[in-house]
């Protein structure tokens, strides 16, 4: 018997309980993220990780800050068009304009506008060997308003 | 002889130590609450995920299958080159004609997406008099209410966010592949790089700094809606969408809630 009364069996025991809930909280303190929980059971640092991306794409109104003559064109044509949808990725243009977007060619209307019986009808679609084959596109349709001819 | 360490000063120092590691956890609970306090609730540039709701949906009607929604997502997100990987794709349905003397409403359908419809879509094989019907439908993550995706995860690595997206947290996946198999609308992938799991993340990069996903910006026909339902605008594109078309989920006998609603679809897509 010591002097807490206790057999020094249980004493052990309970000195060896200490030892293993405090080594677990020692490891959970120091094994779990600061962020755990922030919003849910996962690491809230995980949304800024996803989040911290550069993007690519640099959105219509980046676009329109020097081109808004280009963009009031497209309005009255091809209105629902962003711009970079047919002139790519342009984040790296707008940071440096000496980089240019790329290059567009008759692909570039054919892949909206090659006829397919899966396209809505309403759509406008060429067949490109009855449509003028040979021709370009832009020899008789403005891009930005393709109803119009340059 | 006498002890180096009398009992006394041992048990002392003993019950010192466990009375430590008892508040430790305490300790913690309390710093996290005082950083919540200050601000810690909000991504760097100021974006506060409690206080939006995003949510994408799909006009069938109106997808051309121009394929610009698959390779903006593919260069966007850097997600591998290889026909096998993608976050977004386009399925291509033909519905044919019933065969002659065949009691039905329709024959066969036929479904492709040659290399996710990246590339666009080359002229169909099926002749036009055999097709009966023909459409593009665009896929993405459903966002489910109950992502099976998330509860297949044995790390926990994927997870419901605030803002109604759903994300892995890459530095826990351990690439075991459970929650591709769990999503029944194939929509995850295994990187081959990485070894872990990705999706879509509605381009979180992008959408917490006010730009709409990849996908959404170059859309030539605005077949794909996004918007934030804590935050609607006048005219919300979404309420619009809601307002004019009748809405549905895909495999909505699978329990998963999908939040990506569709409109004008078919019972031939699932």
């Amino acid at each position: 018997m010591n002097r807490f009364g206790l057999p020094p069996q249980i004493l052990r025991l309970v000195l060896l309980t200490a030892l293993i809930v405090g080594t677990y909280a020692v490891a959970r303190t120091l094994l779990t993220p600061a962020t755990f929980g922030q919003y849910g059971h996962y690491r809230g640092a995980a949304l800024e990780e996803t989040a911290s991306r550069k993007p690519l794409f640099a959105g219509a109104k980046a676009c329109d800050e020097c081109h808004s003559d280009v963009s009031e064109k497209a309005t009255k044509g091809h209105k629902l068009i962003s711009c970079e949808s047919c002139h790519s990725a342009s984040s790296a243009h707008v940071r440096n304009p000496d980089i240019t977007t790329v290059k567009l060619t008759d692909n570039s209307c054919l892949r909206c506008h090659s006829s397919d019986p899966a396209r809505p009808a309403r759509h406008k679609q060429v067949t490109t060997i009855e449509h003028y084959p040979g021709d370009h596109c832009i020899e008789c349709h403005l891009p930005h308003q393709p109803n119009k001819s340059p | 002889m006498k002890p180096s360490c009398s009992r006394r000063r041992l048990l002392g120092l003993l019950a010192g130590g466990a009375g430590w590691l008892a508040s430790l956890p305490f300790a913690r609970t309390a710093k996290a609450a005082v950083k919540n306090v200050f601000a810690s609730a909000k991504t760097p540039d100021g974006y506060n995920p409690t206080k939006h709701h995003w949510l994408m949906c799909i006009d069938v009607d109106r997808c051309i299958g121009c394929g610009l929604c698959a390779e903006a997502c593919k260069a966007e997100n850097a997600v591998p080159q290889s026909s096998n990987y993608f976050r977004t794709w386009i399925e291509r349905y033909i519905i044919k004609k019933p065969a002659p003397g065949v009691a039905a409403l329709r024959g066969d359908v036929i479904v492709d997406s040659p290399n996710g419809g990246r590339n666009g879509f080359p002229p169909t094989l099926v002749p036009k008099a055999e097709i009966l019907k023909a459409f593009f439908v665009p896929k993405l993550c459903n966002l489910c209410e109950h992502s099976p995706c998330a509860q297949a995860c044995p790390v926990g690595a994927t997870f419901d966010t605030p803002d109604g997206v759903v994300l892995v947290d890459p530095t826990y996946c351990i690439g075991c592949g459970f929650c591709i198999q769990a999503c029944p609308y194939g929509c995850r992938f295994m990187n081959p790089d990485t070894h872990t799991a990705e999706k879509c993340t509605l381009c979180y990069h992008r959408i917490t700094r006010g730009l709409q996903p990849a996908c959404v910006e170059v859309c030539p026909t605005k077949a794909r809606i996004f918007g934030d339902l804590k935050n609607p605008t006048e005219k919300d594109p979404l309420q619009e969408f809601i307002r004019h078309n009748k809405v549905f989920t895909l495999k909505p006998h699978l329990g998963t809630e999908p939040r990506v609603l569709y409109a004008n679809i078919d019972k031939e897509v699932r």
